[in-house]
């Protein structure tokens, strides 16, 4: 566990990224609507149109909350700088395809790109936990690994961001589980860091929730999965935070396998669910259609956008619980 | 909630993936006396987890497949 000091750094970067978040977002929501850079809320018969692009206000908030934690707490700008670097540019990604979408091919390509600042800084231990069997060391193929991994949560995030508080409301849950694994180990930069991510996920999720008054975007949600991700790397809670994104992979996993590959939501020509003239959404009875996870949902019978939402809180509740046992299982092989 | 099961499943098989990895995959050791040696042990390592883990995503599919053709299935009926 970690000393009072330490926890009072957790408490503070948590209050200045969620203060800067939850401050931050209306404004941007104001400057988007502004410019015209807005979305229709699609999943509704009234088709609202919701600023884009509010993502802006989660990076805005996770660079000041770490830079504060950076200037309070130099001696761990080496991972600081890995965390924050990283977001940036997976961030950054997101800024360019919200503006003019990338291919379907080039994002996770660019988006593996966003680790080079934790390989140029070093800001990784190449022995990964796991559970049962302890730390293993993998000193030539962690590199290569690393990419691959930003790229899947990035990626998955991305493609949870669905709904209405979908991607908010899932991340918020990792995030408390990853805080909470983090100070259990007496991590305390890292735990700083996801404490940090949890506080941009909770300002966010007030707006973003039923019924939304922003979108994240891909700057915000390919810059959290950046983040969740390199919280992992340099936490070293690899196969917890694998366990916790469950249901992100799973749905990530699921619609490329139903579709045979990577390809733009626009290339798809069937949709995995359909909005009834009552408002409910029902899962699509067609065969080639991709399988998701609101379709997975849906799958018993027709519901409300609320409550698709809710039923993906609950499974990350229930994959973040099992990330949980994971740790404990995997506590006997920690260094 | 169907989905819930399915989540626990895919954690067991998880824990049991990576009990095979460690048991299997990384057992196989072709020697450390040269650079060589060890590039050939950890890419033929990485290999085998590698198809482990295609093989844990595979019977995954199938289960949730088999969910969303039922539960659909059930719901058709229904209409």
């Amino acid at each position: 566990m970690l000393d009072i000091i330490s926890m009072a750094y957790v408490a503070i970067t948590f209050i200045i990224t969620f203060l800067v978040t939850f401050i931050a977002t209306p404004e941007v929501a104001k400057v988007m609507k502004h410019y015209g850079i807005t979305g229709d809320d699609v999943h509704k018969l009234s088709k609202v149109k919701v600023p884009e692009m509010c993502g802006l206000a989660i990076l805005l908030g996770l660079a000041i909350g770490t830079t504060t934690y950076m200037i309070l707490r130099p001696s761990y700008v080496r991972e600081t700088l890995a965390f924050l670097g990283t977001v940036l540019i997976a961030g950054g990604i997101g800024i360019i395809d919200d503006l003019r979408p990338l291919g379907a091919r080039v994002k996770p390509l660019l988006t593996a790109l966003s680790c080079l600042p934790i390989l140029v800084l070093g800001a990784y231990v190449p022995t990964p936990v796991f559970p049962i069997i302890g730390p293993v060391r993998l000193t030539l193929i962690y590199p290569f690994l690393i990419p691959i991994a930003i790229a899947v949560t990035s990626n998955g995030v991305n493609m949870m961001d669905i709904m209405n508080g979908s991607m908010p409301g899932t991340v918020s849950i990792i995030a408390a589980a990853a805080t909470g694994v983090l100070l259990l180990s007496g991590e305390a930069q890292t735990a700083s860091l996801a404490a940090g991510l949890l506080a941009a996920m909770l300002a966010f999720y007030y707006f973003n929730r039923y019924p939304a008054k922003v979108f994240s975007g891909d700057t915000g949600s390919l810059a959290v999965g950046a983040a969740l991700g390199a919280l992992a790397i340099l936490g070293r809670i690899e196969t917890v935070l694998v366990v916790a994104m469950i249901p992100h992979i799973m749905n990530a996993f699921y619609g490329l396998a139903s579709v045979g590959g990577l390809h733009e939501r626009r290339e798809i020509h069937q949709r995995p669910i359909t909005l009834l003239k009552n408002g409910l959404l029902k899962a699509s009875t067609e065969k080639g259609a991709p399988v998701t996870m609101a379709r997975l949902i849906l799958a018993e019978g027709p519901l409300g956008e609320k409550q698709i939402v809710r039923g993906m809180i609950i499974l990350t509740a229930v994959s973040s619980v099992l990330a949980l046992v994971t740790y404990w299982i995997t506590l006997g092989g920690r260094i | 909630m169907p989905l819930v099961a399915i989540e626990v499943f895919v954690w067991l098989i998880l824990l049991l993936s990576t009990f095979l990895v460690a048991k299997v995959a990384f057992s196989i050791n072709f020697g450390n006396a040269t650079i060589i040696e060890r590039i050939a042990t950890q890419v033929m390592r990485n290999f085998l987890a590698g198809a482990i883990v295609l093989v844990w995503l595979l019977v995954w599919k199938k289960v949730t497949d088999s969910y969303l053709l039922r539960a659909l299935g059930r719901q058709t009926a229904k209409l």
